[in-house]
């Protein structure tokens, strides 16, 4: 098993230029500090049809509210809001490109904080098995463990494609003697991410969800197994 | 003014009467979000899973009043979501706006 770069399409490039905007940047430092009301906030905003903050201030009172005495945590939820909203006011279809860089960019620099062979846009290679077309969103070199993520904004972005190249990447490992964390990044629920799960047929046995709720712990540990994860 | 955040009612509504209002946006998000063919069961089991959290959280705190801001929350809620034509948005929104009005009322989403 060996990992590598994609050979640079078209899409590629293009995305290229999204994932190194500072805006992305910005977005992903602010997340990787955010509380889980703050995460709901930015995906709310970031998929919202309004770009008043004012809108969203009233939608948030425990984040906005005038009896939210600690300055700090106010000044970020704002500095989260004004980001999202940035994002959301791009055309619908850059901000969908945006949103999936950011979910990318958060996950990076969670892993990061636990390890330094993270990489992104890398490609898994096993000897005897066909090479996989799409990148993995991020990966952790680590040849004793090494991680492989895909990263979705939202659950209806989980399909049985995904999850089989994901499986497949675990199983082939396996069989070269390689334990490979297989999992998903999703920056949504885990109740919206499980029953998206619960209606596909690709095998998920061996993959770990990582949701708004868990999103945090990256930083610290590997997520646990689906079957396990709270 | 279609910006402005709508204001709560003179006096704010129970927790039953807001996750009532919330079923009902949500609703609406599910019958936009099953525009998208490909996800109809989804969206039907999505919006059928965050109608139980909803309603356990109804059956549980219903009689309860809603603070002022609560309600000013739940109802920008229901406003922006009611914005909504896009299907693959809706769906979202089938996620979003129950974990909002969660938020608001002071539960875990």
């Amino acid at each position: 098993m060996r990992f590598a770069d994609p050979v640079p399409d078209a899409r590629h490039v293009v995305y290229a230029r999204i994932q190194a905007d500072p805006l992305v940047a910005r977005a992903a430092e602010l997340l990787a500090e955010a509380t889980r009301t703050e995460l709901l906030l930015a995906r709310a905003a970031m998929n919202g049809e309004r770009t008043d903050p004012g809108i969203w201030r009233a939608m948030f009172p425990t984040l906005f509210g005038a009896d939210v005495a600690d300055a700090a945590a106010r000044d970020r939820a704002e500095a989260i809001l004004e980001v999202s909203l940035r994002i959301a006011d791009r055309g619908e279809q850059a901000r969908q490109q945006f949103r999936g860089a950011v979910v990318e960019a958060l996950t990076e620099r969670l892993l990061r904080r636990r390890s330094d062979r993270v990489r992104r846009e890398r490609r898994v290679l096993f000897d005897g098995v066909p090479a996989e077309i799409h990148p993995y969103d991020v990966t952790v070199e680590d040849p004793d463990r090494p991680e492989i993520y895909d990263c979705k904004w939202g659950a209806r972005g989980i399909d049985d494609d995904v999850l089989h190249q994901l499986d497949d990447a675990r199983r082939h490992a396996a069989e070269e003697g390689i334990a490979v964390l297989v999992a998903i990044v999703v920056f949504d629920a885990e109740r919206s991410c499980r029953v998206r799960l619960a209606g596909l047929r690709a095998p998920v046995a061996g993959t770990r969800l990582v949701s708004l709720e868990s999103l945090g712990e990256l930083a610290r540990r590997p997520p646990a197994l689906l079957a396990a994860a709270s | 003014m279609p910006n402005e955040p709508p204001s709560a009612a003179i006096e704010p509504p129970t927790v039953a009467v807001a996750v009532e209002r919330a079923l009902a946006g949500l609703a609406a998000l599910g019958e936009i979000g099953e525009g998208d063919e490909d996800a109809w069961s989804y969206v039907v089991d999505l919006v059928a899973a965050w109608r139980t959290r909803l309603e356990a959280v109804a059956a549980a705190r219903g009689a309860e009043r809603l603070t002022a801001e609560a309600a000013t929350a739940i109802a920008t809620a229901l406003d922006e979501a009611s914005r909504i034509s896009d299907p693959y948005r809706a769906i979202d929104w089938c996620s979003t706006l129950p974990q909002v009005v969660l938020t608001a009322l002071g539960e875990v989403p």
